[in-house]
């Protein structure tokens, strides 16, 4: 994952194959369209950040643009600290990408991208709710929502445990190549799944901690449920009987969970499957391809599918990312024409493939990609990853309040902390006012 | 430490009789090339750290989106046209939050609870060192010392690997005794150990070091007195050695606690705060308020909170010290 | 000044007309060895841990076996990091920095320690105590000031500081200067004051006073807070993960952290291996030069 600058020779090499500028020595950036610098996601996948480098080589070899690309990882927060620290400076890369709440939280230093999304929106279908939810303020569209680093959190079960311990035999209700037959797949049936297969010793891997992957499912179940901590207008539903029905349920769900879920990070539902403990995670295909190069043959026993559905509907957790232009940026209609070339159907195809099935497309009509179809083994096992037939809404946590309040929801954790809460033995109400009070402060 | 100076200014004079200009009269003066000797230090202190400090104070008094100033309202023991004119809104936020006392508590615990375990092991050890023959003690010292040189960050995720939920290797042994797992870092109170742990882990082979070199620098003639006038083991520490190391003992707490107290990477590194936030530090929390959660004047504030209160730590200690100093 | 590197008489040579006490000694040799070796046990698990789990597979780490044991030894985590240039650029910056702030923070620390230690001017006593106060300023509020200064400074000088290197050897002196000045007052301090008179009647400056008479005899201690300096710029991490983001850029601990581990993939195998390979350097300078260390801050510290 070396840093990937565009040098001399290979701009050279590259402008000599676009015939335009062909024997005209590249001597300075005086002579080229300018420079701009890029901060891009770091692709966990092995090889992913090759395919969007070639995506802006071949676009800055085109456009005459000297592109610094920098692929930062989401570790430790890095990406948050780069963003945070180039807002203050009001310097850094022309282009940022950042996750989920950013756009909204950094909106008045973002470049409005109106202009190019009307186009993608043409060309490449509806955006989802989600996406909208955290890339639009008002009319203002903040950022492209990327496809590089977007994810969607649904259950990945193992087909032998859940059948063995639970009687459910997952791949019937979510068939490859075929649209869900899941009706069955709801609440009361995850919840006595749970229990036969923490009975069975191989517990749901489902954690409690603050990180997203355990903050974005307890979110889900939230939706499900109907329950928001504020709605949208900013009023506070803490104590509301949706919440306090969602927090029943979740606690006796969490009876079912690891004896050490509160202390889980967005690593440990990965090691949970791969150490062959549990029989359901909720997670992106990431800890199935670790499976696949560490335990195979746990992973030919893993099977993407879809949330269980609630009384209120079906939501599965989605982690958009999205790239935005800063508005002190030092060349804003390259960085537009570059977000473009990255949004074209052939490259969000080839950056679908190269991270194996994990970036989802905000995009409508992009997904049904033949790479969720082919990846295996078992084959089809990501089928479903996508929501290719809508059977689920995609959902964030927290929303849909304000996202500057619910961004604070999101990152305190307060949903899995009033499960834990609740499941220490904490009075339902007590929770509840607690949570109540964190919220007020999350407010001002 | 600076009263080196008196008895040589009279041969410097002696040795220039010749009156010179006043301007290089004040360049050959003695003060003035102590100043620009010490000027880089005082530059490098001032921009660096001075001066951004007090940025850092502006930052604390502007609004969640840094667009206005954030105005204490409703004090209740000062009137309206006073405290609405005071901008430490965020500050008068923080201090009703819960979490931000709980966090307050715990950062003192973290600090007071490593600060004694590292000085007591240190202590300890270092004396277990110090009875060894010169010829051996090498390389226990080194081995001694590993933990204070491994950087502390990687050190800290061989730790986490060590507690991890899934393959802990602490729990692996537990198993074979037939002993519960323990979820290191999944309960609060385990948390807190474990967190402590790890940094006197690290902190500890540092005190040792300092010890050590302390306890040779107590003469000889000191302890052979002290043998000969009948003191036992124990009298011989706290009438000799104890004494003697005082200043260095003093310092090394103080600056293991000022580091001890505004730790960031072990906390992060190893529990990221949590269970339930019990095991955030003000660091810890400054970070998860101001970076991750989009508040950088509240995140700012949370770390200026910690200067007073070291600073009374360090007036405590160093009066202390220069005190010693004087009377030596 | 020489007193101090010599060692005391150790316990088996001690005096023989005492009998009883000669059997105290050895008992307490004994109990020495006895304790000391469980302290070193404590002190090394994990890095034994870190070395076990280096010689693993991925493979062989998720299956949850005997973590203590290595059933399919391999060098294949040693091999693909030192191949690795991203990896190698890490070391390589590390180095670079480490060794430059130790010579940026000598060349700050010794003159000023020099000054406050044997010359006195406006304000020196305050300092001399102060300067250690810098360190109840914590990181953690400053980062952000320093990047705003950073982009400002860029703006006016066309020097450009954010998501290089050397913005490191900027803001690590800060760290590493305040201790060194203190270890070395209390050095020289310890140091007999007609050493540099007699240089000064001489006809000697300032300066070659200290240039030429003081800082060699000074070494012990200016070794000391060398090591200091280094261990302590080696290990730092919250700085270069604010100030630093391209892979070319990074230091060791910070480019281990953000990229052997991938998102929720932890390669814990190379990332052992790469702690262990990051903590040599700094090990080795322990190893070579301890008494120095020792010695340095048995005078500096004790004078403080």
């Amino acid at each position: 994952m070396a840093k990937k600058r565009i040098t001399r020779r290979q701009f050279v090499a590259g402008a000599m194959a676009s015939t335009a500028v062909l024997g005209m020595p590249y001597v300075s950036s005086a002579q080229s369209a300018g420079k701009l610098s890029v901060g891009l996601w770091d692709h966990w996948v092995p090889g992913a950040n090759d395919a969007s480098k070639k995506v802006i080589d071949a676009w800055a070899a085109k456009n005459k643009v000297e592109v610094t690309v920098d692929y930062i990882p989401s570790q430790g927060n890095k990406n948050l600290l780069t963003i945070a620290a180039e807002a203050q400076a009001k310097a850094g890369h022309d282009i940022m990408a950042m996750p989920t709440w950013w756009p909204h939280a950094q909106s008045d230093l973002l470049e409005p991208v109106n202009d190019i999304m009307a186009e993608m929106i043409k060309k490449l279908g509806n955006v989802n709710g989600t996406s909208e939810y955290l890339g639009k303020l008002g009319d203002k569209w903040l950022a492209v929502p990327a496809t590089i680093g977007s994810q969607l959190k649904g259950p990945c079960s193992r087909i032998d445990l859940m059948k063995q311990h639970a009687g459910i035999d997952i791949q019937a209700l979510y068939p490859a190549g075929a649209p869900p037959k899941a009706d069955s797949w709801n609440f009361d049936t995850f919840l006595k799944a749970a229990e036969a297969c923490h009975k069975g010793g191989k517990p749901f891997g489902i954690g409690l901690g603050e990180t997203s992957d355990s903050v974005d499912t307890a979110g889900a179940f939230m939706q499900s449920f109907g329950a928001a901590l504020v709605d949208a207008k900013g009023n506070v539903t803490v104590k509301s009987d949706a919440v306090r029905q969602w927090l029943e349920y979740s606690v006796k769900l969490a009876k079912f969970f690891p004896a050490d879920a509160p202390a889980w990070d967005d690593a440990s539902n990965n090691k949970w499957l791969v150490a062959g403990n549990g029989a359901l995670i909720m997670n992106p295909p990431s800890a199935w391809a670790v499976a696949k190069r560490d335990a195979p043959q746990i992973a030919e026993q893993c099977w993407t599918h879809g949330f269980p559905a609630g009384a209120k509907g079906r939501f599965a957790p989605f982690l958009p990312y999205f790239w935005s232009i800063w508005s002190f940026g030092k060349n804003k209609s390259a960085a537009k024409q570059l977000l473009v070339a990255l949004s074209e159907p052939d490259a969000i195809a080839s950056f679908v493939a190269a991270s194996g099935g994990y970036d989802i497309p905000n995009f409508d009509k992009m997904t049904t990609l033949p790479t969720w179809a082919n990846e295996g083994p078992p084959k089809g096992t990501l089928y479903h990853y996508p929501n290719p037939h809508n059977h689920q809404q995609l959902s964030i946590t927290a929303a849909p309040a304000p996202p500057k309040i619910a961004q604070q929801i999101y990152v305190q954790a307060t949903p899995t902390k009033m499960i834990t809460r609740h499941l220490q033995g904490e009075p339902m109400e007590k929770t509840l006012a607690w949570a109540e009070s964190e919220v007020e402060g999350f407010l001002r | 430490m600076a009263d080196a100076t008196a008895t040589v200014v009279t041969p410097a004079k002696r040795a220039k009789p010749a009156p010179r200009s006043r301007l290089r009269k004040f360049f050959e003066k003695k003060s003035t090339i102590a100043f620009f000797m010490a000027l880089p230090l005082i530059l490098l202190i001032f921009t660096l750290v001075i001066y951004p400090a007090f940025y850092a104070i502006y930052l604390t008094t502007l609004n969640k989106r840094m667009t206005a100033t954030a105005w204490m309202k409703n004090c209740t023991y000062l009137p309206d046209w006073i405290c609405t004119n005071i901008p430490f809104g965020n500050l008068q936020f923080l201090l009703t939050r819960e979490t931000f006392w709980m966090v307050f508590w715990q950062s003192c615990l973290f600090a007071i609870s490593a600060v004694i375990f590292k000085a007591l092991i240190g202590f300890v050890v270092s004396h277990f060192v110090h009875n060894v023959p010169t010829k051996g003690q090498r390389k226990w010292r080194g081995m001694l010392l590993v933990p204070w040189v491994i950087p502390a960050a990687m050190s800290t995720l061989a730790w986490q690997w060590l507690f991890d939920p899934s393959y802990s290797a602490f729990n692996w042994i537990l198993a074979q005794f037939d002993v519960e797992r323990v979820s290191w870092t999944g309960v609060a109170h385990w948390a807190r150990f474990s967190v402590i742990l790890v940094n006197v882990w690290i902190g500890a082979p540092f005190f040792m070091i300092m010890y050590l070199a302390a306890l040779k620098s107590v003469p000889d003639q000191l302890y052979e007195a002290a043998e000969i006038d009948g003191a036992n083991w124990w009298q011989r520490i706290w009438y000799v050695t104890l004494p003697m190391m005082r200043n260095i003992i003093a310092i090394t707490a103080l600056f293991s606690t000022i580091v001890t107290f505004a730790n960031f990477d072990i906390v992060r590194i190893l529990t990221a705060g949590g269970p339930l936030d019990k095991t955030h530090l003000f660091a810890t929390w400054s970070f998860r308020l101001g970076i991750e959660g989009g508040d950088i004047p509240l995140g700012a504030t949370v770390s200026l909170f910690m200067v007073p209160i070291l600073a009374v730590a360090a007036a405590f200690i160093l009066r202390d010290v220069t005190r010693r100093g004087n009377e030596a | 000044m020489t007193s101090v590197t010599v060692d005391k008489a150790g316990p088996t040579r001690a005096r023989p007309k005492y009998g009883s006490m000669k059997r105290d000694r050895a008992w307490a040799l004994r109990w020495s060895y006895f304790f000391l070796a469980i302290f070193a046990f404590f002190f090394l698990i994990p890095p034994i841990y870190m070395f076990i789990t280096s010689l693993k597979t991925s493979a062989e780490i998720s299956a949850a076996k005997n973590p203590w044991w290595v059933f399919n030894p391999t060098l294949s985590n040693y091999v693909e990091l030192l191949t690795s240039p991203a990896y190698i650029g890490f070391f390589k910056n590390s180095a670079i920095v480490s060794v430059s702030v130790v010579i940026i923070t000598m060349l700050i620390a010794i003159p000023a320690a020099f000054a406050l230690s044997r010359m006195r001017f406006w304000g020196s006593a305050t300092l001399a105590t102060g300067v250690f106060l810098t360190y109840l300023i914590p990181e953690t509020l400053l980062f952000l000031p320093l990047f705003k200064m950073f982009a400002v400074f860029h703006e006016y000088t066309g020097i450009q500081l954010l998501n290089r290197w050397w913005v490191l050897l900027v803001v690590y002196p800060t760290l590493t200067v305040p201790f060194c000045t203190w270890i070395m007052i209390g050095y020289f301090a310890s140091i007999p004051k007609e050493l540099d008179e007699a240089a000064i009647i001489d006809g000697a400056s300032w300066l070659q006073t200290l240039t030429r008479v003081f800082v060699p005899v000074a070494l012990p201690g200016i070794i000391a807070a060398t090591i200091f300096a280094f261990t302590v710029s080696w290990a730092q991490f919250l700085y270069p993960i604010a100030f630093t983001t391209s892979i070319d850029q990074l230091v060791l601990p910070v480019g281990i952290i953000t990229t052997l581990i991938k998102g929720d993939v932890f390669n814990w195998g190379q990332i052992m291996t790469g702690a262990l390979l990051g903590a040599a350097p700094p090990l080795i300078i322990y190893a070579f030069l301890m008494d120095y260390y020792i010695a340095g801050l048995t005078a500096g510290a004790t004078k403080g």
